[in-house]
């Protein structure tokens, strides 16, 4: 199994290399990290290539992580049914950059890339029909991005003088509990009040 | 479950007394007089509470444990109760699953579309509350922000036997405090 | 007569429909009593699962699972085990495996029954809903004894189970193996060869291997179009290459296919649960790392290390090690798969999951185009969608 994924991931390096960025394997998965522009040629590569043969794209997501400049990783999961073999191939891009979509290759990603446009705001280039597609209608922001709270904004309500659904900011009663577990003693190292002086002087 | 107590004595009543005195005292009067005379209010609360007939309002989870109630085993045919899959002929609507902000517009229609007396059973934790999707940024934290309740049935999800519960409170509910209008 | 203008019109199919399987909202063009254009639009159940699965521990986040296909549970929480699993480095005890692929099938049947009734029910066949049904209600008692719950069972953890069998119920299982087939026998008799169910469904909705493969297909949907491909066979989990089964290849890729693959199923299920039962090893549920899984109720009352074992792994759970994974099960739908990130802390960084109904949902406009109007319930019913796992 891993022998097949390394030689796959030679193989596909070798024929792509100006375009593949970095081939990992990590517990017996295969990972490509390939350029944002050229992921429609690297799907359709992987897909028609005698030796990949994936014919199927399973997933597509994104993941967030706003620390980084190019924020959103974009992940397409493939399987190859001649070949039981999976791959994943990931660009990365940010809020504005859009990337080309894949629907062209597979008709599977249309809604996929709706719903990381929805959940996300990754733009997808071409796409024939990006709307929202989970959130509510009239939805603001995006949900699953780091930054969103997780109780949202808004909640609703009926409201017996309007004779209608109202939103309105929330208010909770008890606000959702979140235990900070990385203590100090072993999780990261926490900065403490005053600390920052004594490794500010070490560095001098 | 369902045992009443005399509040002065303590004593256990058992719980199908009333119904049985009830059924004594109308074939009596049946057989000696020949008629039966009651009050209006009786014979419509009656009535409606033999035969509510629930919207099925499926949502999610409690939606499989609503369908069970409804079929064979818990079969909720012999309370009179039959799903109808048409708000304007139910009387009551079952709640099962969790109500989103998308589908509160929808859900607050269908209910404005059902014809009056209408009661509302809130069923299993997410419609009660918000459950365990109570901090998320799609979920109503619970029904009743929507629309009046009149039984909540706890769980996640309640069992069938729990709906077939809260279905024969809600008759006990209509019995007791009924009126003509609502 | 006068040339008239004829236009299409727009019929909106749900929120709130009796054969929706929940809450899909279809807008449709039509024209006349045929279909155009079919626009489902999902997202009326979107309960923002992933994002609440990022704010819980690995333990709490469990029973979320469950609650995404709420027909078949456990299958779910596999994905989510089996994922943690892989990014912690341990692997359940053979006992474990073996209970962990009983009930995957024991979920499986429960979603084939339900299935099968619902889309008969669908279609305008009451029966089978009333005499499957009573079926499910047995397995339902099967979860319920190894787990308390009838529906959502929270069972499988990561590392294993969280209970061992109790006495007694392997026979019951065991019985219940040997007469369900005569139950399947009645649903195929009111069904396989009805003449009103075979006109409602054949050559309803067909798609080709080609066009299943691209349109993200998997599971029975991808089976009844001809492609020999499932997930226990080619990558097997837990105890699934230690059992034999056969896995119903279709031929047409039509809803009766669909039901036929669905059908077939079954029995291939209850094989692998006898052998299950069978072969069924003696041993521990779950791993013996009491990092990861709590030490037993009764150790706890004399043993202060296991009390604090208990304590951490209720209060701040297990620390997973930094890396990702997207592992899949046969779910009864088709692939249901987890993609997991995590960072090194205790709660997931990212967890998608990937359902096999958003999918084939997907293709209801390619599948409806060109049909009437009743025949979108009969697509609908025949893939199996349920609004949980599609809308998350």
């Amino acid at each position: 199994m891993d022998l097949a994924l390394r030689d796959l991931g030679e193989y596909v390096q070798a024929a792509l290399h100006e375009v593949v960025l970095s081939v990992d394997i990590d517990r017996d998965e295969l990972m490509l990290t390939v350029r944002r522009e050229a992921i429609v040629r690297v799907l359709s590569f992987l897909r028609d290539d005698v030796n990949c043969q994936f014919k199927q794209l399973m997933d597509v997501c994104g993941v967030d992580y706003p620390s980084r400049e190019d924020r959103f990783d974009v992940v397409y999961n493939l399987l190859s049914l001649t070949h039981n073999l999976r791959i994943r191939v990931k660009v990365q891009t940010d809020e504005r950059t859009p990337v080309p979509t894949v629907t062209g290759v597979f008709s599977s990603a249309g809604w996929w890339e709706r719903e990381a446009w929805d959940l996300y705001g990754i733009m997808f280039r071409d796409h024939p029909d990006l709307r929202r597609m989970l959130s509510d209608y009239g939805f603001e922001g995006h949900a699953l991005r780091k930054d969103f709270p997780l109780t949202g904004y808004v909640e609703v309500r009926w409201d017996d003088e309007q004779k209608r659904i109202v939103y309105e900011p929330v208010k909770l009663m008890q606000d959702f509990r979140n235990f900070d577990f990385l203590s100090p003693w072993e999780g990261v190292q926490a900065l403490l009040p005053g600390d920052e002086k004594a490794k500010s002087g070490e560095k001098r | 479950m369902g045992v009443i107590q005399d509040p002065k004595s303590g004593v256990v009543v058992p719980p199908s007394g009333d119904v049985d005195d009830l059924w004594k005292g109308v074939t009596d009067a049946v057989q000696e007089k020949g008629f039966l005379l009651t009050q209006l209010d009786n014979v419509v609360n009656w009535a409606r509470a033999g035969s509510m007939w629930p919207m099925t309002f499926g949502l999610a989870c409690c939606a499989i444990e609503m369908m069970h109630a409804y079929v064979s085993r818990y079969d909720l045919d012999r309370f009179g109760v039959v799903p109808r899959p048409s708000p304007r002929q139910s009387d009551v609507i079952i709640v099962a699953g969790t109500l989103t902000n998308k589908m509160a517009p929808a859900f607050r229609r269908v209910y404005d579309q059902m014809a009056e007396p209408r009661y509302v059973i809130s069923m299993g934790s997410c419609a009660n509350g918000g459950g365990y999707y109570h901090y998320s940024y799609a979920v109503v934290r619970g029904c009743d922000r929507v629309v009046p309740v009149d039984i909540y049935v706890p769980g996640c999800p309640p069992t069938a036997e729990a709906l077939v519960y809260g279905i024969l409170l809600l008759q006990k509910k209509i019995k007791r405090t009924g009126t003509l209008w609502r | 007569m006068a040339e008239t203008q004829i236009k299409n019109f727009t019929l909106n199919f749900g929120p709130q429909h009796p054969s929706a399987h929940g809450v899909l909202r279809l807008v449709l063009e039509m024209d006349g009593e045929t279909i155009e254009r079919a626009d489902p639009h999902v997202g009326l159940l979107h309960r923002g699962t992933e994002k609440l699965i990022e704010y819980k521990s690995y333990q709490q986040a469990v029973p979320y699972f469950d609650r995404l296909d709420y027909v078949s549970p456990q299958n779910q929480e596999h994905a989510f085990a089996l994922a943690v699993e892989k990014l912690l480095g341990v692997e359940a005890p053979p006992r474990g495996q073996y209970i962990r692929t009983l009930y995957a099938e024991i979920g499986r049947v429960l979603n084939h029954i339900f299935t099968v009734c619902a889309f008969a029910m669908d279609i305008g066949a009451m029966t089978p809903m009333l005499w499957g049904f009573e079926q499910r209600e047995i397995l339902m008692e099967f979860c319920e004894r190894v787990c308390g719950a009838r529906l959502h069972m929270n069972y499988f953890r990561p590392g294993g189970v969280s209970l061992d069998m109790p006495a007694g119920l392997a026979e019951d299982i065991w019985a219940w193996t040997e007469e369900f087939p005569k139950c399947l026998e009645d649903l195929e008799e009111l069904l396989t060869e009805n003449r009103i169910f075979k006109q409602r469904s054949v050559d309803v909705g067909v798609i080709d291997a080609a066009q299943a493969l691209d349109w993200g297909f998997s599971g029975p949907c991808l089976r009844a179009s001809g492609v020999a491909w499932d997930l226990r066979k080619a990558q097997p989990y837990d105890a699934y290459d230690r059992v034999e089964f056969d896995v119903p290849i279709g031929k047409h890729g039509d809803c009766y296919d669909r039901y036929l693959v669905r059908m077939y199923e079954m029995r291939e299920s209850l094989k692998i649960m006898q052998q299950c039962l069978n072969e069924m090893p003696s041993g521990p549920v779950r791993v013996d790392d009491r990092k990861i899984s709590a030490p037993p109720r009764a150790e706890m009352k004399h043993s202060m290390e296991a009390l604090i074992h208990h304590f951490k792994l209720y209060t701040e759970g297990y620390h997973v090690p930094a890396g990702e994974t997207y592992t899949v099960v046969e779910a009864p739908k088709g692939e249901f798969g987890v993609y997991l990130v995590s960072d090194g802390t205790n709660r997931p960084y990212r967890c998608k999951i990937r359902t096999p109904g958003f999918a084939h949902l997907q293709a209801m406009d390619f599948l409806c185009r060109g049909h009437m109007l009743a025949d979108v319930v009969a697509v609908l019913g025949s893939l199996d969608i349920v609004f949980g796992e599609v809308d998350r």
